[in-house]
């Protein structure tokens, strides 16, 4: 079984956002939206010792992707090669995905109202062709592969080159996004791009933590007063009714 | 004349029991009965369906194995989740116009009439039996119980609310938070009438002494005996109907092509009722 994973060289990366604009094209994402940002830290440092550098955010294809659990219809879901993948079959729409992302990988498109994000360009990997981002990528910036391939590229720069995960110590749900850099520009992009701890719309804390158990409890509670009534019944037996 | 008919139960005599018993009254239009088991079976569907579309660790009602079932049943999620739209559509297309134009003739308010002193006694005593702690007889019922029309109630309440937030979520109708909240509503006013109907089938399906009720959805009739043990202020209100009607046209057609005795039996022991 496959464990997809994708390199990004930050030092190589020009910030030209022809990845952003490959995948928009590939996938018809609407104006507005993207499932891949370029986006560049602020400056750091005391001039002339100035430094900053692009970041490339996507999904990641978490190892504990936190947006598969709050969605209640099962249309996100990771199949069994990491992706993490969303059937907009089964969609409703209604974004508790969407703030549960770490890594604020998803939208909801406005033409279809539902959720959407990168998906490693699965359709892509099936046809044996690479992601449209890593094919387009103007400076080689980017690395896709099996990462279980032990003679991959990827394999060797995660496990011996050392790309690293973009994960704190509050945020840590195995990305499978990694990155190449000096480390303290890794540590900057860390820095001023951290994951955000998961989150749970108020509409599901209330449904987790008040609605099912009220409906659970209730239809519980008058179930097992049927039970009473019933063996209450069966112990008196049925007495002279009107037929 | 009208003293005949008593103002509470009394004890009937055996032939008198016997003569309501075979004597059947209407209770239910067809439109009732048809809409009824319309209703009862689509409600077994969605529910069913609608427990299995939530699959989410966090909100799920149903078990692994429940939710993969209904999946193989209808070949994948995304059937399984078009199905319980399309079936809820057609359930509302099925309700509005009944709602709509069906509610002053088929329901005649009776469900929604205000609970008075009985019912809400009849609701302490009659929850007190089934936990086997009274033996005091029920207050005098209308045509619909106290339980029937608290039943009643919360549909009546929760299903414009299932209606609603059906319609936002399965159309996407409004942003994402409308939406997520249409989520959460939908399940709990689902949830609300699911708790009445564990009530509602035990009562209708399996308790012995509803069961010319159960039949009543069938028929459309219940026997006179049941109508006056059970709801007896119905009873009481069609006894003086029929005997207004009877002495309207009594002076004048007396006589001429008089009808079967009806409900004659009952109207005897009331000379001596308790006031």
């Amino acid at each position: 079984m496959a464990r997809y994973a994708m390199v990004t060289d930050l030092r190589k990366c020009v910030a030209c956002k022809a990845c952003t604009v490959a995948c928009s094209a590939e996938w018809d994402v609407p104006t507005g939206q993207a499932r891949t940002h370029v986006r560049a830290t602020p400056l750091a440092g005391e001039f002339p010792d100035l430094m900053s550098s692009p970041y490339v955010a996507q999904c990641n294809h978490c190892d504990h992707p936190p947006c598969v659990e709050p969605c209640p219809s099962g249309a996100t879901f990771q199949g069994d090669d990491g992706i993490v993948r969303v059937d907009g079959d089964v969609c409703i729409g209604c974004g508790f995905c969407v703030d549960a992302c770490p890594y604020e990988a998803r939208y909801i498109s406005p033409r279809t109202k539902k959720v959407d994000k990168c998906d490693f360009c699965r359709p892509r990997i099936e046809r044996g062709e690479e992601p449209a981002c890593v094919a387009t990528c103007t400076a080689h910036a980017k690395y896709f592969g099996d990462l279980e391939d032990r003679n991959g590229e990827v394999h060797r720069l995660v496990f011996h080159v050392g790309a690293r995960r973009l994960e704190t110590a509050a945020v840590a749900v195995g990305p499978n996004v990694y990155y190449l850099g000096r480390p303290e520009q890794l540590d900057l992009v860390l820095a001023s791009f951290p994951p955000r701890p998961p989150q749970l719309l108020t509409a599901g804390e209330a449904w987790k933590k008040l609605a099912r158990p009220l409906v659970i409890g209730v239809v519980g509670a008058t179930f097992l007063g049927q039970a009473v009534a019933f063996f209450t019944q069966l112990h008196k037996g049925e007495g002279d009714f009107d037929e | 004349m009208s003293s005949v008919i008593p103002v509470a139960p009394v004890p009937l005599t055996k032939e008198q029991a016997e003569a309501m018993l075979h004597h059947q009254i209407k209770k239910h239009h067809v439109a009732i009965i048809l809409v009824h088991w319309f209703n009862a079976m689509t409600w077994i569907l969605e529910v069913s369906t609608g427990a299995a579309l939530i699959s989410s660790r966090y909100f799920r009602v149903a078990p692994d194995w429940y939710i993969a079932m209904f999946n193989g049943l209808l070949g994948g999620r995304a059937n399984l989740l078009q199905f319980h739209i399309a079936l809820g559509v057609t359930w509302i297309l099925v309700f509005l116009p009944y709602g709509l134009f069906g509610f002053r003739t088929y329901l005649r308010g009776e469900m929604l009439k205000v609970t008075d002193r009985d019912d809400m006694r009849w609701l302490i005593i009659r929850t007190l039996q089934i936990l086997g702690k009274s033996d005091e007889p029920l207050p005098p019922q209308g045509i619909y119980n106290a339980g029937q029309k608290a039943f009643s109630m919360v549909v009546w309440m929760m299903t414009p609310v299932v209606m609603v937030t059906g319609v936002t979520m399965a159309f996407r109708l409004g942003s994402p938070w409308v939406v997520g909240w249409a989520v959460v509503l939908h399940f709990l006013a689902v949830g609300m009438i699911v708790a009445g109907l564990v009530v509602h089938v035990y009562m209708g399906a399996i308790f012995p002494e509803e069961k010319p009720a159960f039949f009543s959805m069938i028929t459309g009739t219940v026997n006179e005996l049941f109508a006056y043990n059970h709801h007896f202020k119905w009873w009481r209100e069609m006894k003086v109907a029929h005997l207004a009607w009877e002495q309207k046209r009594t002076p004048k057609d007396k006589g001429v092509g008089s009808d079967e005795p009806e409900g004659e039996p009952a109207e005897k022991p009331a000379t001596d009722s308790p006031g």
